[in-house]
């Protein structure tokens, strides 16, 4: 189970919701004592409906940040414009390296895969590990205040 | 040319875990090499067979995305920083 509070979910659906047309992606980073969340929104350098591609400078940085403020990765999100909240294939192979060779251990075994769907007039939000040999499961989220 | 050369996540574990290390080369090209004479398979993961950087990883000289500068033949200066990264993407 994924708890993740209310403003944090929002927080993903805006970003998705201003960057449309195209894709939206970011990270959740999380305190290693406090528990605090927060939300970081990374550049889409594909700017695409159909693919994301986060910055990786961008991410440099806030791997840096993770460092020196004692943080973990807890959650990598992207938007779906127009498709359910669901990891597609593509999705799948680049959560390996190199991507698609799904006999190596995922990149980010421990990090959530937060989709963001708005292809519904009410956004759809759910995670998911992406685990060895590509398998898919499912984390129900648990939403709090 | 000594420069440092900043790593993460998957790449990282190419190089024996660490995030940020000193290396040398006069371009990134060499740079790879010597990386490689250190950590053998390195350059394996980086570049495809025919030597070209591999699509899914970026290689930034400072701040500026090598692809845009001179490729692999990048010349490097002392006190340059390269920063290694694997993409992390998706799709639809
Ligand atoms: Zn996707």
């Amino acid at each position: 189970m994924a708890h993740i509070p209310n403003e944090i979910l929002q927080a993903m659906v805006d970003h998705a919701m201003d960057d449309l047309p195209n894709e939206a992606c970011g990270m959740i980073l999380i305190g290693r004592s406090d528990r605090q969340m927060t939300v970081h929104r990374v550049t889409n350098t594909a700017a695409s409906p159909y693919r994301y591609e986060m910055s990786p400078l961008e991410m440099m940085k806030l791997e840096q940040k993770r460092d020196s403020e004692n943080l973990d990765l807890f959650a990598i999100y992207h938007s779906h414009v127009a498709s359910a909240a669901y990891p597609s294939p593509t999705d799948v192979r680049m959560a390996f390296f190199p991507p698609g060779e799904t006999d190596n251990e995922p990149m980010f075994p421990e990090t959530y895969y937060v989709l963001v769907s708005l292809e519904n007039n009410k956004p759809d939000v759910r995670a998911f590990h992406i685990k060895k040999y590509g398998e898919i499961s499912e984390e129900s989220i648990e939403s709090e205040n | 040319m000594a420069v440092t050369v900043n790593v993460t996540s998957v790449i990282e574990k190419l190089v024996g875990g660490q995030r940020s290390f000193e290396s040398l080369g006069d371009s990134v090209k060499s740079l790879i090499e010597n990386i490689n004479e250190t950590y053998p398979g390195f350059s394996d993961q980086i570049l495809e067979e025919d030597g070209e950087l591999r699509r899914f990883v970026n290689i930034y000289l400072n701040d500026e995305d090598i692809r845009y500068l001179d490729g692999l033949n990048t010349e490097l200066t002392d006190d340059d920083t390269v920063s290694i990264l694997p993409a992390l993407a998706g799709g639809e």
